[in-house]
Parts: structure tokens; C-alpha cells; sequence
């Protein structure tokens, strides 16, 4: 391509960027600088120090959680680390799952009121999320909906205790929060394949399975990739739904590092674990980019 | 459209009852006639909503939650729009670098993103803390969500549609206005919604950059501490919930009279 | 005590700005020794407050004398306040509680409150003007206004009887009662189970160092184990109860209270261990842009009898003003589990606040054994 294009490509960057650069950059290079440094009390001490991260790397007796041993002097980041990793995947995968079909459907079966039927599908998101979080309570509380019915039924005679304060309260609760995040950006694009290409293929006696995986599925995927990071990248960090529905064990590494901001008066040990978070996140991710063949993908579709 | 009622059919009303079904029990609850949600109902009351009415607080946030999400989502699709065709279609220098740069709000902790603007807001720009504080706020949070959306859409897309324009001696304008735009126009309709959720969700941020005007988030949580006002946010939640439902259906009839598109991109 | 110290030299006006923006080590990368922005005197009254606390009916006196409300900015966590604060919002009151009110002091941002031109000061109930927290190193840095026990509540009708004689905190720590109960998210669940293992409340809220990990150990992990959740939020454990998913928790009075207006059969415990009284209260900040003599007018409107009695009826919590309570239905005063409250507040047993660096170890402790649960 030209200099000239990408004369065009940088300027209709830049509104953004800017905004971007104006907002974030401040709070970014403050958290890196922060991480150097130490906290005793409200004074920080602000000479230069690997401390934090030294003591988040260093051995020690450590603990043995769930089977899995974190030989650390200070385990409670990294098992809240592969807590929080464990509990996003599942979400993501749960999300995606129940998000694909609809978002098939969407697409390829919906031809009149369509945007009628894309904003009916984000509504429920228009009442605030602790509305939401609580509906779930009252839906799988001890005198909830569910309990309440099967009582009714005579299905059972004590209300199910297990169905709330658990991680699957958790997933269904954080895939119910996440699910316009996913069907939106697969249905985007689902919706631009073009017919004839799927015509074409049948004509060429392809079978629908074939079809499918041929074409709808590889064409899919630059939304499915978006919905996958845009709901695992941020609920690694997310606590406020485990904290509510996720019964004494629902603490995360975003509440550690929230509390050691506020009350444990050590940013720096705060801003050292979002670091690492953040690289062992940009790890995964670009290792699931580079494992379903992204690039490649890019450029064959592009 | 062929009424097909095959399994997908069938899995798309779970889904929509999955979606809807637990927030049905809001309507339900803000009329029981007490102040705790639970089964067996007690009878049927509308005072609730007269508490809610009553509730200026409550009303005054959800009149700024509205304000900054409409604005916000506006605002940030705007801006990822063209963000997201420079780096769909145009080869920009150290794109990858600056993409990754803008994502950053999807991983950096929310209270680290919230006490470090409120610090270059109060003491290095000295301004007040206003609904157009906490829009910036939103503004970061929004722009990474609308750019991935818009991307994915644009990706992939036939290039030789705009290259047709463009040999017609279409104008850069009046190709993105003609071409561009409507292929866009899903990953614009979905960015919209989505920034105007994130907006009108967001609490860290919003209870950092608030000053004397709350959003309905910060509102509701500081309510957490008085449960008597419980049945009063349950009234709310069902009358956003089925206010714009049906304002939804409403214009969505007018506007269409029913016509059938058989084009699938038409929105 | 480095608090000591700094209160001494803020009274004393010897503290500058620069340092004590550089005391208060607000977030950021030295951009908290740039300076603030010019303070403009005399701007309207801005008052950090409890969402639900933003109402004409606890500061009538005040509507009534300047003719509106102040500005509100409301919040639901004192930390997240604090955090604000720190950061450089400006506000001329905040209303935090006893344990956290030290937080704001130590961190520089409180100024000593003049009792003497409060008119209701003199029937604040005694052992709350002298409280801690209430003073600090023998200065007032705190009106108290808002108070409450903590004690455990408990569903009469599906309790086991045996508790009900004699009630204790041991409830929260015994197997028998796994996923009914429900305790505050607090490190004083191990305060609080050190008590119930014998050790009394003087000692138990001072734990620090091995004795704390080894209280953590025994008595915190049990806690979290036997707990169905954690308590954040009173709307949380209020709706627990009435659905009956929990059959006790810790709880103030307002859920009694709440929960009785319900018809849901449900009695506060005194339990042998002792119940605790917590109070919140009024914090002049020295970041204020108004007219103090606005923030006095706030404070005392906050404290009058009038103000009592609203905040008794209509939400459950006690007053600071003596006098609120002889006003006060008594009946109201009745469903909050309180029969005399003179004597009642005279031998309450106020929560103790030890010092920040206690504070903060506790709350390390306490997260850590929450984050290591199976």
C-alpha cells in the first residue's frame, strides 16, 4: 500500500487514539512506576525496588490448594491468580457455547424486525447489574423460584441448598452478565457472509455439515475471537459477581489487588499482581491467537 | 422468513428465556406487597412505585445514567469507527502496537483506571468532578469494547466494493457515507448498545470521577445499607425493563409496518 | 504512635500543605506533591455521605436556617471514600465510623471539631463523647451521630431452642450449623472467635503476629467454612433471613427491626461472649472549600433530637442524642431490641479500634484466609 494510505490510516486513528492516550496514560505508567516502589502506612517510599516481585516469585513451604501445590513465601496471589484463570475460562467457554446458536439464529433465521430483536436481546441489560445479580438470588435462593416450583411439583420437600453461594452460581450468573458482549460481536459477523457463497457451496454438492464448517465457521471467526477476549480478558479481573453470589470462597485476584489498594495500604504490592496479571492474560492470549492460527486467518480473509 | 420450527428454533426460545426469565421476577417482587423477595407473595401493591416516584435521588441518577450512556455510546462508536477502518483497511505503522495499547482498559484493574484519572483530573487539570468527568471515564472504558466490535465486522469484508466506488470518482466522504457505513451499519448498531451498557453499568469508575451529581449504579449500591429501599429499585428495574420493551416493539412496528426484507444485512 | 505526632502539629497549624499532601501519599507518580488546585473560599457545603443518608430529614435544622440541602456526593464504602479523599476530591464533611474514622485522621485529612459550637453537644450520650474514635489522642475528630449493636439475630422458629437459652458466638464457628448461618466480611470473625475460645475482647481486637495467624488458623478458617456467605451489604442478610436460607447471622438492629415489620418471627441474641455497640459520626475534612460555620450548621442538625427520632423510626439505627430517644415512639425503640437505652449505652461494649498497622495486618490475614478457602 501506499504512503498515502497510510497517511489516511493514521488520521482516522488518531481521534481515538488520543483519547485513549489522554485517559490511560496517565493511570498505565502510573501503575508500572508503582510497582517499583513501596508502601509502609500511608507513605509510599519511592525509591526504586524488585521487591514486590520478588516476594510474589519468591519459595517458601507454601500451600496445597485443591491438590495443586504453590510452593510460594506468599501463595495467595498465585492461587487466587489460577482461580480467577480457571473461573474466566469456564465463563468464556460457557458464554460462547450458549452464545454461538443464538447468534446463528440471528443472522440466518431472522429477517424481519432484526434490530428490534438485537435490542430486545440487550434490554435486560438496561436494568442496573445489581438488579440483575439479585433476580439471579431470588431465581436460585433457598425460597427462590426454582426451589419454590419444585416444592410446588412435589418434586422435593426440602428447598436444594446447592443451587446458590457456589462457582456454578457464578457461571451462570457471570454467563448471563456476558451474553450481549458475545452474541453481538459473532453475530456481526455471521451476518456479512455472503449468501451466494453458502448457495454456491450446496451447489457444488457440498452437505450442510460441510458447509458449515467450510464456510460459516472459518468466516465467523473474527467475532467469535473478539466475543472470546472480550469476555475472558475482563472477567480474569472481575470479583464483584463472585463476591455476591459466590458464597465465602468467591474471592478473586481483582479483590486482592482492590483490597491491597484500599485497606491493606499497599498499592505497590497491588500494582506489582495487576502486572503480572496482565502479562500472564497478554500470554494466553496471544498463545490462543497463535494456536487457532489468527494471523493466517487475517490474511486469507482479508 | 420460513417458520421453521427445527431445534434451533427451539433453542432460541430457552435462550430468550434464560435472558428474560430471571428478570421477570423484578415486575413480579415490586408489586408483592412487602419488602423482602420472597416466595409465597404476599399480595398485590403499587406503593412501591409511589416510593420510587418519591425517590427525587434515585430519579435525578437515572436521568445522569441515561444522559452519559447516550452520550458516551455515541461519542465512543464515533470515534472506534474510523479507528477500527484504519486498521482494517489501511496499513498502519506499529497498528498492532497502538491496538494493543488501546485494550489496556480490558485488563488494567478498575480501580487503578478510576484513582489515577481522578488524580490527573483533580491535581494536575484542576477541574471539578462532573457528569463530564465521569463521561471521560466511560469514554476509556467504551472505545476498546466498540473498536473490537466494529473490527470483526469489517474484517474480511470484500475491499472491492469501496475500490468500485472509489473508480466511479466517488469522494473519500461520500464512499464511507454510501459503501462503508451501511456494511458497517450491524457493527454500529451493536457497538452503540454495548457502550451504552458498559456506561450505564459501570460503578468504580463512575463512584471515582462522581462529584455531587450520582449515576444510577453509584446510586444503588450506596442504597445497599437501607433495605426497607429495596422494593423501590426493584419498581425502577421493572419500569426500564418493560418501559423500553415495549417502546422497542412500538417503534420497531411503525417504522417497519411489517415489510419483509430479504436483504439479511438491512437492519 | 506516629498518629500522635501528626494530630499535634495539624492542631497546631504547623503542618504545611506540601507535607501533608505528602503524608497523605495520594496515588499516582509524584503527582500529588504538585499543588492542589486554588481553594476558593467559601463555596457551597459539599458533604461525603451514605446514599440514603442525602435526605432533608436528618439535617432539617439546617435546610430550615439556609433554605436548601448542602451538595451531596454519596458513597458506599468508606475505603473507596477515603481512597477519594485522598486523591484529592474536596469535601467539607464525611461521615465515616469508628473503626475507620482513625484512617482518615492518620492519613492527614481531618481537622480537630470546636464541641463548643455545637448546641446539641451536651446531650450526646456520654460514653460516645468520650468514645474512641469519637476522640482521638484527646482531641474530638469525630461527631458522633448514628450508632448500633451488633449482637446475633436469629429466626425463633427455626433456631434449635438450645441457642436460644444461651446464646453464644459460637454459632458462627460450629459444624452443626454449616451453610445456615451467615457472619459479617470482617477480620472480626477471628476476633470474635479468639473471644468465644476464651480470650476477652481487650486482647482479642489487639491480635497481631503469631498469636493472629495462629487465632486466623483455628478460628478464622472455621468461620469462613461455616458461614453460607459473607455479609457485605445489610439487604443481603436482611433477604437471607426472610427467606430463611440463614437462621442467624450478625446482624445490627435495623434487620431485627425490619424483619419483625415483616411479620418474620426473628429475635436479637445477647449472647455470653457480650454484644458490641459500633457508632458512625460526623468528620470535618480539611479539604473543604465552604464557610465551616456551614459544616457546624450540618453537624448540629445531624445531632438534634429531631433528627433522632426520624432515623429510629424510619431505619432502625440509634441516635447519639439522648434526648432523641425520650421523643422517639417507644415502641419503635422497642422493635430495635433496645429497652433502656441510657443503660443500655452505659455499659455497651464499644468496638476498639487497634492501631493502623494492626489494622492492616488483620486485614491481610483475614483476606489471605478467605482466599485460601477449599
Amino acid at each position: 500500500m501506499s504512503a498515502g494510505s497510510a497517511r489516511t490510516g493514521l488520521s482516522l486513528l488518531s481521534p481515538a487514539f488520543l483519547v485513549m492516550a489522554a485517559t490511560l496514560l496517565a493511570p498505565v505508567v502510573a501503575l508500572v512506576v508503582m510497582s517499583f516502589w513501596t508502601q509502609s502506612g500511608f507513605e509510599i517510599d519511592r525509591t526504586f525496588t524488585l521487591d514486590n516481585y520478588a516476594r510474589l516469585g519468591e519459595p517458601g513451604e507454601g500451600v496445597v490448594w485443591y491438590g495443586i501445590r504453590f510452593p510460594f513465601a506468599y501463595p495467595v496471589p498465585a492461587v487466587l491468580m489460577v482461580k480467577s484463570l480457571a473461573m474466566s475460562l469456564m465463563a468464556t467457554i460457557c458464554v460462547i457455547g450458549v452464545a454461538w446458536p443464538m447468534a446463528y439464529f440471528l443472522a440466518f433465521r431472522v429477517t424481519r424486525y432484526k434490530a428490534m430483536w438485537i435490542i430486545l436481546l440487550t434490554i435486560p441489560f438496561w436494568t442496573s447489574y445489581l438488579l440483575r445479580v439479585f433476580s439471579w438470588k431470588i431465581v436460585l435462593g433457598f425460597n427462590g423460584a426454582i426451589n419454590s416450583g419444585l416444592q410446588w411439583l412435589g418434586l422435593i420437600r426440602e428447598p436444594l441448598e446447592f443451587l446458590l453461594y457456589n462457582p456454578i452460581a457464578v457461571m451462570i450468573t457471570l454467563a448471563h452478565s456476558w451474553i450481549a458482549f458475545s452474541v453481538l460481536p459473532i453475530y456481526v459477523s455471521l451476518e456479512k457472509i455472503d449468501r451466494s457463497l453458502l448457495e454456491a457451496a450446496s451447489d457444488l454438492g457440498d452437505s450442510k455439515w460441510a458447509r458449515f464448517r467450510r464456510i460459516t465457521l472459518p468466516l465467523s471467526m473474527p467475532g467469535t475471537i473478539a466475543a472470546t477476549l472480550l469476555i475472558f480478558i475482563p472477567t480474569v479481573g472481575d470479583y464483584v459477581t463472585p463476591t455476591l453470589v459466590g458464597g465465602p470462597g468467591g474471592t478473586m485476584v481483582g479483590s486482592l489487588v482492590q483490597q491491597l489498594f484500599l485497606k491493606q495500604n499497599d498499592a505497590p504490592m497491588g500494582a506489582a499482581i495487576s502486572i503480572v496479571m496482565m502479562l500472564i492474560i497478554a500470554a494466553l492470549v496471544g498463545l490462543f491467537l497463535w494456536a487457532i492460527g489468527y494471523g493466517r486467518m487475517r490474511k486469507r480473509i482479508g | 422468513m420460513t417458520k421453521r420450527f427445527d431445534l434451533l428454533f427451539v433453542y432460541a426460545v430457552f435462550f430468550v428465556l434464560f435472558l428474560y426469565g430471571p428478570m421477570l421476577l423484578m415486575p413480579l417482587f415490586s408489586l408483592n406487597d412487602g419488602n423482602f423477595a420472597t416466595f409465597p407473595l404476599k399480595g398485590f401493591t403499587l406503593r412501591h412505585y409511589g416510593e420510587m416516584a418519591a425517590n427525587t435521588s434515585m430519579m435525578t441518577a437515572l436521568k445522569n445514567s441515561l444522559i452519559v450512556g447516550i452520550c458516551v455510546s455515541i461519542t465512543s462508536t464515533a470515534l472506534a469507527l474510523p479507528a477500527a477502518l484504519a486498521l482494517t483497511r489501511y496499513r498502519v505503522p506499529g497498528g498492532g502496537a497502538i491496538l494493543s495499547f488501546m485494550m489496556l482498559p480490558l485488563v488494567v484493574p478498575s480501580i487503578v483506571l478510576a484513582v489515577g484519572l481522578l488524580v490527573v483530573i483533580l491535581r494536575i487539570l484542576g477541574l471539578p468532578l462532573s457528569l463530564w468527568t465521569v463521561a471521560a471515564g466511560h469514554l476509556m472504558l467504551c472505545i476498546p469494547f466498540g473498536m473490537t466490535v466494529l473490527m470483526s465486522r469489517l474484517e474480511g469484508f470484500d475491499k472491492s466494493l469501496e475500490e468500485a466506488s472509489r473508480d466511479l470518482g466517488a469522494g473519500g466522504w461520500s464512499t464511507f457515507r454510501r459503501v462503508t457505513l451501511p456494511l458497517a451499519a450491524p457493527g454500529v448498531i451493536s457497538s452503540l448498545l454495548l457502550c451504552f451498557i458498559i456506561s450505564f453499568d459501570e460503578f468504580v469508575i463512575s463512584f471515582f470521577l462522581t462529584g455531587t451529581d450520582s449515576t444510577l449504579p453509584v446510586f444503588l449500591f450506596s442504597q445497599l445499607r437501607f433495605p426497607n429501599k429495596l422494593p423501590g429499585t426493584l419498581a425502577l428495574g421493572s419500569l426500564i425493563l418493560v418501559g423500553s420493551a415495549v417502546l422497542v416493539i412500538l417503534a420497531e412496528i411503525v417504522r417497519k409496518r411489517g415489510v419483509a426484507s430479504d436483504n439479511p444485512g438491512d437492519l | 504512635m506516629q498518629r500522635v505526632k501528626f494530630i499535634d502539629r495539624m492542631a497546631q497549624g504547623k503542618l504545611s500543605r506540601r507535607e501533608m499532601l505528602q503524608s497523605a501519599g495520594a496515588f499516582g507518580v509524584g503527582l500529588m506533591a504538585l499543588p492542589r488546585v486554588a481553594r476558593a473560599q467559601g463555596g457551597p457545603l459539599t458533604c461525603l455521605e451514605w446514599g440514603g443518608y442525602d435526605a432533608e430529614e436528618y439535617v432539617g435544622s439546617y435546610v430550615s436556617k439556609h433554605g436548601a440541602l448542602p451538595d451531596f456526593s454519596i458513597f458506599s464504602g468508606e475505603e473507596e471514600a477515603l481512597a477519594k479523599v485522598r486523591a484529592g476530591f474536596a469535601a467539607d464533611v464525611m461521615h465515616p465510623c469508628n473503626y475507620s474514622v482513625s484512617r482518615f485522621v492518620n492519613a492527614g485529612l481531618v481537622t480537630e471539631i470546636d464541641t463548643s459550637k455545637l448546641s446539641n453537644w451536651a446531650d450526646v450520650f456520654p460514653t460516645l463523647q468520650t468514645a474512641e474514635g469519637v476522640m482521638l489522642d484527646g482531641k474530638v475528630v469525630m461527631a458522633p451521630a448514628d450508632w448500633g449493636n451488633s449482637s446475633i439475630a436469629y429466626r425463633s422458629d427455626l433456631i434449635d431452642p438450645a441457642f436460644a437459652e444461651d446464646p453464644s458466638w459460637a454459632i458462627f464457628y460450629d459444624e452443626a450449623y454449616a451453610g445456615k448461618v451467615s457472619m459479617l466480611d470482617n477480620e472480626l470473625v477471628i476476633q470474635i472467635g479468639a473471644m468465644v475460645g476464651g480470650m476477652p475482647y481487650e486482647e482479642a481486637y489487639n491480635l497481631t503476629g503469631d498469636a493472629l495467624a495462629a487465632a486466623a488458623k483455628d478460628w478464622g478458617a472455621k468461620g469462613v467454612n461455616v458461614s453460607r456467605f459473607l455479609w457485605t451489604d445489610a439487604s443481603e442478610v436482611q433477604q437471607a433471613m426472610a427467606s430463611g436460607e440463614i437462621i442467624a447471622a450478625y446482624a445490627w438492629n435495623d434487620l431485627v427491626k425490619n424483619l419483625k415489620a415483616e411479620g418474620i418471627p426473628v429475635e436479637y441474641a445477647s449472647p455470653k461472649e457480650g454484644m458490641f455497640t459500633w457508632f458512625c459520626g460526623l468528620t470535618l475534612l480539611n479539604s473543604g472549600k465552604a464557610d465551616p460555620a456551614l459544616a457546624y450548621d450540618f453537624i448540629d442538625a445531624w445531632l438534634s433530637p429531631e433528627t433522632g427520632k426520624y432515623l429510629i423510626e424510619s431505619s432502625g439505627y440509634g441516635h447519639a442524642n439522648q434526648k432523641s430517644f425520650e421523643i422517639a415512639d417507644p415502641a419503635e425503640v422497642a422493635a430495635m431490641g433496645i429497652s433502656d437505652p441510657v443503660a443500655m449505652m452505659a455499659s455497651a461494649k464499644l468496638f476498639l479500634t487497634p492501631t493502623d498497622e494492626v489494622q492492616v495486618e488483620q486485614n491481610r490475614v483475614w483476606g489471605d484466609t478467605k482466599a485460601l478457602k477449599m
